[in-house]
């Protein structure tokens, strides 16, 4: 016989083997800390948007200051790279809350895991565009500044050159790693949702 | 998720009156939420800590459900949901003896046909799906209908039904090897 259908036979008589809470300890229940991933993902996300800008505010005092972008010939392109910058990370943030503010316990499951899934692509996605525009500006500035009069009588164009591609070679070594880094927390956060989104929709023609 | 209506003591009596309202819905429909615990966990110390976190999730979402829909039907997606994606299992959760993975095996030392041996079996044997089949399962057992059980998964009902022949067909494997 049908193994759910026995169990149907007896699915609503099981009711008095369940412990049955009062108003008092529900009104209490309700109130303790939820240990949902929700609450994680976003927390962790923030600490992700977080970080390249706190980078950027902390090698930019630091290293490169306006005169040096200055005296290099730089300035038009420290004025445009940055106005970029911080429009495209806007644009992120808006994505990343509209995608969050999605996030509801309401909706179905497919709706649920997906929003969930699309809003950490965001974050994804705003992690790469840092990465991949960090070896850019840093290699822009280097050649400029091994062009410099600083640099002009020590070091020929060649040297230069390889100087500059090495430096990239290390930095995207040294950003691979970051990029490995990241595939272990996605895989850690969200291999549980993805499995779950994917056997949903297997099989869905809708 | 929370309120975000500025604190002023009228607001606080809305607030506590919502709350009496909802612990009253939430105490003479508990059993739903037990059910589900019942499906997904297999020991009284997660079936407790799964409670807790569906209970939490529910009062999370309350001020969202404007009385569109019964309380309980309600209920079934935010619980569902809670046990599918949001809750993480809290890691001292003691691990019941596992059955042989390869060959789901179920021994047994007499066979015994008593209903709550068979229905320990059964249970045993669901335990065994993973989260998205519970859900199916648990909608099933509320003699839910392939309509229904597709719209509160967010599923076409042909896929719900693919999956449910699925289920009934591993169950009845592992319950009799």
């Amino acid at each position: 016989m049908d193994q759910l259908e026995i169990l149907k036979k007896d699915w609503d008589k099981q009711e008095n083997t369940f412990q049955k809470f009062s108003q008092k300890d529900l009104s209490t229940i309700i109130h303790k800390r939820s240990s949902s991933i929700v609450k994680w993902i976003f927390i962790i996300s923030l600490l992700e948007f977080a970080l390249p800008l706190v980078l950027l505010l902390f090698t930019d005092i630091e290293k490169v200051s306006k005169e040096r972008y200055d005296q290099l010939g730089l300035s038009n392109f420290r004025i445009i790279s940055y106005s970029i910058y911080y429009v495209v990370i806007l644009y992120f943030v808006f994505r990343f809350y509209k995608n969050y503010k999605s996030i509801s316990a309401y909706s179905n499951p497919k709706t649920l895991l997906k929003n969930i899934l699309n809003t950490r692509k965001i974050v994804k996605y705003y992690i790469w565009f840092n990465l991949a525009i960090t070896p850019i500006i840093t290699g822009v500035i280097l050649y400029k500044t091994l062009n410099s009069p600083l640099f002009a009588d020590k070091l020929s164009h060649t040297n230069n050159i390889i100087i500059v591609l090495l430096s990239f070679v290390l930095m995207a070594i040294m950003l691979a790693l970051i990029w490995l880094f990241y595939r272990l927390l996605y895989g850690i956060l969200l291999n549980k949702l993805k499995h779950n989104y994917n056997e949903l929709i297997s099989n869905d023609d809708c | 998720m929370y309120f975000s209506l500025p604190i002023s003591e009228i607001n606080l009596t809305v607030i506590k009156e919502l709350e009496q309202k909802f612990v009253s819905d939430l105490v003479e429909n508990q059993n739903i939420i037990h059910k589900v615990c019942r499906i997904y966990t297999n020991n009284q110390d997660a079936h407790n800590d799964l409670f807790q976190e569906i209970s939490i999730q529910l009062w999370k979402a309350y001020p969202k459900f404007r009385g569109e829909a019964k309380f309980s039907t309600w209920m079934y997606r935010v619980a569902l949901n809670t046990a599918i994606t949001l809750y993480r299992k809290s890691k001292r959760r003691i691990k019941t003896q596992d059955f042989d993975n390869v060959l789901y095996k179920i021994e047994s030392t007499e066979y015994d046909d008593t209903e709550e041996e068979q229905l320990k079996i059964i249970y045993k044997a669901i335990h065994h799906l993973s989260d998205i089949e519970k859900a199916l399962v648990f909608l099933y057992l509320e003699d839910k209908n392939y309509r229904e059980i597709a719209q509160t998964m967010g599923i076409s009902e042909v896929n719900a039904r693919v999956k449910m022949s699925r289920i009934k067909n591993k169950l009845k494997k592992i319950a009799n090897p």
